[in-house]
């Protein structure tokens, strides 16, 4: 019982250490969106900061749920959500170049 | 019609997978999910059209960790030039023309290019895609065409053939 219970507070901690990696990207990506000059460089900080902190919080949940459903469930949410925010960040930058927004340059 | 319904049993296992996945042993979640189920498998087939693409399992699994690697690198860089306190910005616009066929192929291109590190894809017209880029110093073209690469041995399309549409 205890050795089995350790193994879990293994988990469960290097959890929160994933969930908590995962955050600093979600902050550094609005830092990103709050300081960079232009539309595009925005949508750069935006989609892929949120997309890896989305990754490290759901593998984070998956080792602290200590379930398979779980962890299937986590995994899915984080592709969908890849597929919905990849296609956006298409879709804004596309709209933006079509109503001819210059790209910020140094 | 026998291949199309095979076709469209096919999608509604798919979707159904998807559903329960996500609801999990509900069963009265099914009220939305038999009707979500059949709309999404109909509106698949109408919006993308079974394709010739054979996708090749080992293409996936030399895709997934070729993916996760750019995204982590994609996500380190985009941190490093948002909390630096020097300006770290050359952005730019590239244009690039790909081998890829028209379709899911050149769809999860454009896609996959925003997770690259440092470039996003702007605009898709025939098979040029205008690439807006952080940092022009970055090996932009060897990265797209990595990418490029690992997306053709997923659908298995041959690199050689160049599509003039």
């Amino acid at each position: 019982m205890v050795p089995e219970k350790k193994n879990m507070d293994i988990l469960y901690h290097s959890g929160t250490v994933l969930i908590l990696l995962g955050l600093s990207f979600f902050l550094s990506g609005t830092v990103g969106l709050i300081r960079f000059p232009d539309i595009y460089t925005r949508l750069h900080a935006l989609t892929k900061a949120d997309n890896v902190g989305l990754g490290f919080v759901v593998s984070g949940l998956a080792l602290q749920s200590g379930s398979w459903a779980v962890t299937a469930k986590l995994l899915l949410i984080w592709l969908l959500v890849l597929i919905a925010s990849s296609a956006s960040c298409h879709l804004i930058a596309r709209s933006a170049m079509q109503k001819n927004i210059q790209p910020w340059t140094r | 019609m026998i291949n199309f319904s095979r076709r469209f049993f096919l999608r509604i296992f798919f979707f159904s997978s998807v559903w329960f996945t996500l609801t999990g042993v509900d069963i009265t979640s099914w009220v939305v999910g038999v009707p979500a189920v059949l709309i999404a498998s109909g509106l698949s087939l109408m919006l993308a059209p079974p394709s010739q693409y054979q996708v090749s399992l080992a293409g996936v699994f030399r895709f997934i960790p070729f993916f996760l690697r750019q995204s982590l690198h994609g996500g380190i860089d985009v941190m490093r030039r948002a909390l630096s306190s020097r300006q770290l910005l050359d952005p730019g616009l590239v244009s690039y023309t790909t081998f890829l066929s028209e379709g899911s192929a050149r769809i999860l291109f454009a896609n996959t290019i925003s997770l690259l590190p440092g470039t996003l894809s702007a605009e898709l017209h025939g098979n040029s895609v205008t690439i807006h880029t952080l940092d022009r110093g970055l090996p932009i073209w060897a990265n797209i065409q990595g990418l490029e690469y690992h997306i053709a041995a997923l659908m298995r399309i041959s690199p050689g053939k160049r599509n003039s549409s």
